[in-house]
């Protein structure tokens, strides 16, 4: 596609390498031109205006969670609560919002800093790293597994099967040489499943142990915790477990990432947090906001509605364009602007309504730690001379990224 | 200044008790309780940060 968004026929495409890297300007012109535009290929509606997109967050009974197609991600039930709408969803984000709360969140952050100090241990010497497979790859994993209680002994496992879910071709390259469109596909998705299995599988042996022996830990708790009465089934545990796994990895991963490479790129930005980490926070929702790593999340329409004009259809599986409604100028001042000291930040980067991400506490303290440690070893940083990081397309992970400093020149 | 929170509205993005701790609490969801209804004058500035960051729109400041 010579042009993106194409105005004309109203389309606009969220997959090629040009939007994953740079997506603001996409976004601006849908804005401005196109508040409700049609994925290429696809046909899917994409919604982009804040007021938009939030109002629909907020209508489950239109816009609903429960669909078919994320099953494609390994997984034979919908992960629990994000693939489940209210009442049930409700009955279980009960259950485990105190365990996400910031309160809890704040007690990981000892461990979680001790890693992200290890894992610059390891390179900080040499002056340069590829810094996604280096740090922000490993961190959230670790994270992952400071939360759940497993073994960081098993660390490399889990990358191993997430990646075997996320993307299959990226890990085994050689089973997808030679096939066709059609057979790739169905190569992934026979990747993808057997990822899950293996995923089914380790965690089924946690809820035994756990079943048998109990610690403190949050798999402890899983096993044990009531509904109203009843013990979470063991499938039901399974299908959180999988979620956890699946949405809390990939995406802080991303967001270190997106972060680190806007950081490399606008030194005096960087400088100021260098000089006053007291701005980190305020830097970290100003980034979650002007990057917004995961650019979009999908609702499938459960009865016809209009949205400015533009028809949905029950069935329909539309796109909330969270990226595009966080540079919306109607919401936020001086929108396409980065300020990390701004006022009012109502940023979608953890959605909003029911669903609203229930591991954005878990997030934040691993973004702001991440970038207190980072700026306090490393505060001298750019990319790699003559190189150019590259971004996936629908979660923004910068799959490379290098960077080089002077060893030693921490202040 | 009165202080009120709609709870129906509230899912526990947590904003207001970050940036208004003052104000501001967390129940054990991580959703808002507020402090003190009738605002003291020297927190008017964190009352005013509480409410337009709520996401939600479910925080308002209100003339008594």
């Amino acid at each position: 596609m010579a042009k993106n968004p194409d105005l004309e026929e109203g389309r606009v495409s969220l997959f090629d390498a040009d939007f994953a890297r740079c997506p603001q300007p996409v976004y601006a012109a849908l804005r401005d031109h196109c508040p409700v535009s049609r994925a290429l290929l696809t046909g899917a509606p994409v919604v982009s205006r804040y007021h938009d997109v939030m109002w629909a967050l907020r209508q489950p009974e239109i816009f609903s969670s429960a669909m078919e197609m994320q099953l494609a991600l390994g997984t034979d039930r919908p992960m629990i609560p994000q693939q489940i709408d209210p009442p049930e969803q409700t009955r279980y984000r009960r259950l485990l919002d105190p365990h996400f709360s910031r309160r809890k969140m704040e007690e990981l952050v000892p461990a979680i800093r001790a890693e992200a100090d290890a894992l610059i241990d390891r390179f900080e010497k040499n002056g340069e790293v590829e810094f996604n497979e280096a740090f922000a790859v490993p961190l959230p994993c670790s994270a992952f597994l400071s939360l759940l209680g497993l073994p960081h002994s098993d660390l490399d496992f889990f990358l191993g099967l997430k990646d075997g879910i996320i993307r299959p071709q990226k890990t085994h390259p050689e089973e997808f040489e030679g096939l066709s469109g059609v057979e790739s596909m169905e190569k992934g998705k026979e990747m993808r499943s057997a990822s899950g299995r293996k995923i089914y599988e380790y965690f089924e042996a946690v809820i035994d142990d756990r079943t048998a022996k109990k610690r403190d830990d949050l798999m402890t708790r899983l096993v044990h915790a009531e509904i109203e009465g009843e013990k979470l089934s063991r499938e039901e545990i399974l299908d959180i477990c999988f979620l956890l796994l699946l949405a809390g990895l990939d995406t802080v991963t991303a967001t270190v990432g997106c972060n680190i490479a806007y950081l490399a790129d606008n030194p005096e930005q960087r400088r100021r947090i260098v000089a006053d980490p007291g701005l980190i926070p305020g830097a970290v929702e100003e980034l979650l906001r002007w990057e917004t790593p995961v650019t979009a999340v999908p609702r499938v329409v459960k009865k016809d509605v209009e949205i400015r004009g533009f028809q949905l259809k029950e069935g329909d599986l539309v796109t909330l364009l969270l990226g595009a409604a966080n540079i919306d100028d109607e919401h936020f001042e001086g929108a396409e602007a980065v300020d990390f000291e701004r006022g009012r930040n109502i940023h979608l980067s953890f959605g909003g309504g029911p669903h609203r991400c229930l591991g954005s506490h878990l997030a934040r303290m691993e973004l702001q730690v991440a970038m207190e440690e980072w700026h306090r070893r490393i505060p001298e940083y750019r990319i790699r001379e003559g190189e150019t990081p590259r971004y996936s397309p629908g979660i923004r992970e910068v799959m490379y990224l290098p960077l080089t400093w002077e060893p030693g020149s921490r202040s | 200044m009165k202080l009120r929170v709609d709870l129906v509205k509230c899912v526990g993005h947590g904003r207001c008790y970050v940036l208004a701790p003052d104000l501001f609490e967390e129940d054990e969801r991580g959703h808002c309780v507020v402090l003190h209804e009738e605002v003291p004058g020297d927190l008017l500035g964190q009352a005013r940060l509480g409410e337009e960051n709520c996401p939600e729109g479910a925080i308002s400041l209100q003339e008594d």
